[in-house]
C-alpha cells in the first residue's frame, strides 16, 4: 500500500525534487516503524536498557502504523462521497476533464501568481460563456488596489465589458471551466426539464412516493409487529412452537420467491400502480417480530405482575410499560423497516409503471438509464438520494450500530 | 370446565388478537405466496397466455432453466461474485475491527466513517461507482496512468475497459502476459475457473466490498469487545506473541460471530441484484455480470413474462440458500460450540 502511495506522488510530481524528497522520508518513517515494532515483539535485543525503551517505541510505532492504516482506509471510503459531491458542482466539461478537477475552480480561491509564486487571491472577472469563466490571477497588492478603488467587497466582480478588456490583452487571463455554485446541476437532476416533455415526473414526485410508502409501512409494521411478538414473548396460546417455527422459516425464503405470486394477488386486487402495492404487503415484517419478540422476553415478569394487581389489562401493560420500555428496538427496527423500504428497488419496479407512482429509487435508476454519461447531473441526483438517510444516520447513530451489533450477536 | 382451562382458552383467544394484523398480512403476502410459487413452478404459466393452456409440466421448468446455457452463466456469476466478494469482505472488516480494537483514540470517528457507505443506497452507490470505473472519465483508469506513467511513457499509459471488460481478472493478469492465447487449448476443463471472474464483474465485487466492510465490521467489533481482556494478559504472561492470541484466542471466541457472518453474507450476495442491475443494466460484456435474481426478472417480468419459469429460477435459488445453511451448519455448527 505504502509503495503504491509513493509511486502515485513520484507519478504526479514528475522531476518535482520535493515531491520525491518527501515520499523517501514517508517510507523511510514506515520502515523504521515497522523495524522498531518488529524488534520490540521478539527479543533479539537482549540488553535490558534497551529492551525497556524498546518496549515504549515499539507501542508508538503499533499506534502510529494502526492510525496510519485507519486513516487510508478511511480516505478510501470517504472519497467516492467527496467525489460525488464535488462533481455535482461541476459543469459538463469538468467532471469529464482529464486530468481530474478535485476542487472545482470557484471553491479554490487561492492560486499561484504568475509574477511571484506566492499564493495570492484569484479573482473572477465574470462568466464568459455559460461554461468559462475567465479568471484573472492577481498579486495581492492589485487585488487590494482593486478593492479599494471599487469599493467592492466580495471576491467575485463583474466587469460590463469583459470582452473588450479580455481581447485587449488576453495574457493575463486564465479561462476556467465554470462552477455552478448556483447548484445548477441539482436544479436540472430535480426537475429533468428533458424528461418531463415525455411525461416523466420530478424528483419531487419521486420523493414524495418514497416518504410516504416508506413510513406508512414503517409504521404499521412496528405496530402489527408489536403485537405479534408481544403475543409470542408473553402469552400461552395454542399453536404457538408451530407458528413459530413457521416464522423463522420464512425467514430463510428469499424475498424473491414472493414476487411472482404477489404480483399476480396484486394484480387481481387491481392495486397494481397505487399506493396499496406499495404499503400494504410490507405491513408486517417476520424480522421485526423476531427482533421485538427477543427483546420483549427480556423485560420481567414481575412487572406484568405489578401491573395486573394495579388492575391494569394486558393491552394497557403492552401500551404503556412494554413499548416505552422497548423504545430503542423500536427505534432499530424502524430503521431497518425504513431502510429496506427506501432503499428497495425490484419490487417498486415490479408492481408499478406510471411515472407518478414511481419511487426515488426507481426514478434514480431511469435517471442512470437516460442521462448516459452526464455524470455531473447523475452525481447531484445521487447526492440527494443519499443525503437524507445520511442525516438520519447522523442523528441515530448509535441506534444503527447497536442494531446491528445485537442482532449480529442475538 | 375448570376455571385454570377457561383462563387458557381465554389468553388463546386474546393471543389471537394480538396476531391477527400481522398474520393477516403475512398470510396473504408471505406465507401463502411461497406455496403458490412453488406450485406454479411446476406449470407452464406466462402473463400473456390465456388461461385455458396453462397446464401441470412437473419439473420440465427446472430443467429447461438448468440446460439453459443463459441461466448457467447467471449461476455462474452468482457463484463468482460470492466467492469473490464474501472473503475478502469478511477478512478486511475483521482487520479494521482488530485494528479499532486496540485501544486507539478516534475509534468512534472511524467507525462512522467505515460504516458509512452502509447507510448510503445501493442505487446512488453504483451511480457513483459507474462514474469511477468509466473508461475516459473514471478516476480508475487516471489512477492507473498516473501509475504506469513512469514506465510506459505517457502514450501508452495503461487504459483498462473495466465496466465493459469480459476478460477474466486471472486471464488479464496471469495467463495472458505468461502465455499469450497459447494456453487455450491447455485450461484443462477449468476454463471458466482459471480465468476468473470478469473484469467487469470484479469491479462490482470492489464496490460491495466497500459498501458492506463498515457493516462486518461492527458486528466483528462488539464480537471482539465481548472477549474477555483477561485472557489476552494471561497469554502475555505465558509469553504468547500477536499472532499465538489470535489463532488460540481471538479467533475461536470469534467463531459464533464470524460463522453467522459467513452465513448471512453469503446468502446475501447470493440474492444480489441492485448493484448488477445498476452498474451493468444489460448484464455486462458477454453476460459475465448478470446474477440470478436478474435474470429471473428478465424472464419473468419482461419480455415473454415467463412466470413460471421465474418461479422456477426462485426456487433453485432457495435451495441453494437452504443447501449453504445446511453444510454451513455441518461444517462449522461443532467448531462454533467450542467457543462458548
Amino acid at each position: 500500500m505504502m509503495l503504491t502511495l509513493s509511486t502515485a506522488a513520484a507519478g504526479t510530481g514528475g522531476g518535482n525534487l520535493l515531491l520525491q524528497a518527501a515520499t523517501a522520508i514517508f517510507l523511510l518513517i514506515n520502515i523504521g516503524a515497522l523495524v522498531v515494532m518488529i524488534l520490540s515483539a521478539t527479543s533479539i535485543v537482549q540488553a535490558p536498557a534497551l529492551k525497556r525503551s524498546l518496549h515504549v517505541q515499539g507501542r508508538a510505532a503499533k499506534h502510529f502504523l494502526i492510525y496510519e492504516v485507519m486513516i487510508i482506509g478511511a480516505i478510501v471510503m470517504l472519497m467516492p462521497f467527496y467525489w460525488m459531491l464535488v462533481t455535482a458542482f461541476k459543469d459538463g466539461q469538468t467532471s469529464s476533464a482529464s486530468p481530474p478537477v478535485w476542487t472545482p475552480s470557484r471553491m479554490k480561491t487561492l492560486a499561484p501568481s504568475p509574477e511571484t509564486g506566492t499564493m495570492v487571491p484569484v479573482v473572477t472577472l465574470g462568466t464568459r460563456t455559460d461554461t468559462e469563466s475567465l479568471v484573472r490571477v492577481v498579486p495581492e497588492e492589485a487585488f487590494t488596489f482593486q478593492r479599494v478603488e471599487e469599493g467592492g467587497v466580495s471576491l467575485t466582480r463583474e466587469v460590463p465589458d469583459l470582452e473588450r478588456v479580455f481581447m485587449a490583452d488576453p495574457s493575463t487571463f486564465e479561462i476556467r471551466s465554470s462552477i455552478d455554485v448556483d447548484l445548477k446541476n441539482f436544479r436540472r437532476a430535480w426537475y429533468r426539464p428533458e424528461a418531463s416533455s415525455r411525461g416523466q415526473v420530478s424528483f419531487l414526485n419521486y420523493f414524495m412516493v418514497s416518504i410516504v410508502t416508506s413510513s406508512l409501512s414503517t409504521a404499521g409494521a412496528l405496530l402489527t409487529s408489536a403485537l405479534a411478538a408481544f403475543a409470542f414473548a408473553r402469552l400461552i396460546f395454542v399453536g404457538k412452537t408451530v407458528l413459530f417455527y413457521v416464522i423463522l422459516a420464512t425467514m430463510m425464503v428469499p424475498g424473491q420467491v414472493l414476487l411472482i405470486p404477489n404480483f399476480l394477488i396484486l394484480s387481481k386486487l387491481g392495486w397494481l400502480d397505487t399506493y396499496l402495492a406499495l404499503v400494504v404487503p410490507w405491513l408486517a415484517s417476520v424480522f421485526t417480530i423476531f427482533l421485538m419478540r427477543q427483546f420483549f422476553m427480556t423485560i420481567p415478569e414481575d412487572l406484568w405482575d405489578a401491573a395486573r394487581i394495579d388492575g391494569a389489562s394486558r393491552f394497557r401493560f403492552l401500551w404503556q410499560i412494554v413499548v416505552p420500555l422497548s423504545k430503542p428496538v423500536f427505534i432499530t427496527a424502524g430503521i431497518f423497516d425504513f431502510l429496506n423500504n427506501w432503499n428497495s428497488l425490484l419490487w417498486p419496479l415490479i408492481v408499478t409503471s406510471t411515472p407518478s407512482m414511481r419511487t426515488l429509487m426507481v426514478g434514480l435508476q431511469n435517471l442512470n438509464d437516460d442521462a448516459g454519461t452526464e455524470f455531473h447531473i447523475l452525481m447531484a441526483a445521487s447526492c440527494f438520494a443519499i443525503l437524507p438517510v445520511v442525516i438520519v444516520f447522523f442523528f441515530l447513530q448509535r441506534f444503527f450500530i447497536e442494531g446491528i451489533a445485537r442482532t449480529g450477536l442475538k | 370446565m375448570t376455571s385454570a382451562q377457561n383462563r387458557k382458552i381465554r389468553e388463546s383467544v386474546e393471543a389471537y388478537f394480538y396476531l391477527l394484523p400481522a398474520m393477516t398480512i403475512l398470510t396473504i403476502f408471505w406465507f401463502l405466496p411461497i406455496i403458490v410459487s412453488l406450485a406454479m413452478s411446476f406449470g407452464n404459466i406466462t402473463a400473456l397466455k390465456p388461461l385455458e393452456e396453462m397446464r401441470f409440466v412437473g419439473l420440465q421448468q427446472y430443467r429447461d432453466a438448468l440446460a439453459n446455457p443463459a441461466f448457467r452463466q447467471t449461476l455462474w456469476n452468482t457463484i463468482n461474485y460470492v466467492i469473490y466478494s464474501v472473503p475478502p469482505t469478511l477478512i478486511l472488516a475483521l482487520s479494521a475491527a482488530m485494528l479499532l480494537n486496540s485501544q486507539i483514540k478516534g475509534r468512534g470517528f472511524f467507525r462512522t466513517v467505515y460504516f458509512l457507505p452502509y447507510v448510503t443506497t445501493w442505487v446512488a452507490i453504483a451511480i457513483v461507482f459507474k462514474y469511477l470505473f468509466h473508461r475516459e472519465y473514471g478516476l480508475g483508469n487516471w489512477l492507473l496512468g498516473v501509475l504506469t506513467v513512469d514506465i510506459l511513457g505517457s502514450d501508452h499509459a495503461l487504459r483498462l475497459d473495466w465496466l465493459s471488460e469480459p476478460r477474466g481478472i486471472w486471464e488479464m493478469a496471469i495467463i495472458q502476459p505468461l502465455f499469450g492465447d497459447r494456453v487455450s487449448p491447455m485450461w484443462f476443463g477449468f476454463e471458466n475457473l482459471l480465468r476468473g471472474p470478469s473484469l467487469s464483474l470484479f469491479c462490482i465485487v470492489i464496490t460491495s466490498v466497500w459498501r458492506d466492510i463498515g457493516y462486518f465490521m461492527v458486528i466483528f467489533l462488539a464480537g471482539l469487545q465481548n472477549i474477555d481482556r483477561s485472557l489476552y494478559e494471561a497469554a502475555s504472561i505465558d509469553g504468547a506473541n500477536g499472532w499465538q492470541k489470535f489463532r488460540t484466542i481471538t479467533f475461536p471466541l470469534l467463531s459464533p460471530v464470524t460463522f453467522f457472518l459467513l452465513v448471512i453474507s453469503m446468502i446475501g450476495a447470493f440474492k444480489v441484484f441492485v448493484p448488477q442491475f445498476m452498474m451493468t443494466p444489460t448484464g455486462g460484456p458477454d453476460n459475465t455480470t448478470t446474477p440470478i435474481v436478474m435474470y429471473l426478472y428478465e424472464q419473468g417480468f419482461t419480455g415473454e413474462w415467463k412466470l413460471s419459469f421465474a418461479a422456477s429460477v426462485a426456487y433453485i435459488l432457495t435451495l441453494i440458500i437452504l443447501f449453504l445453511t445446511l453444510v454451513q451448519n455441518q461444517l462449522f455448527g461443532k467448531r462454533v460450540e467450542y467457543g462458548q
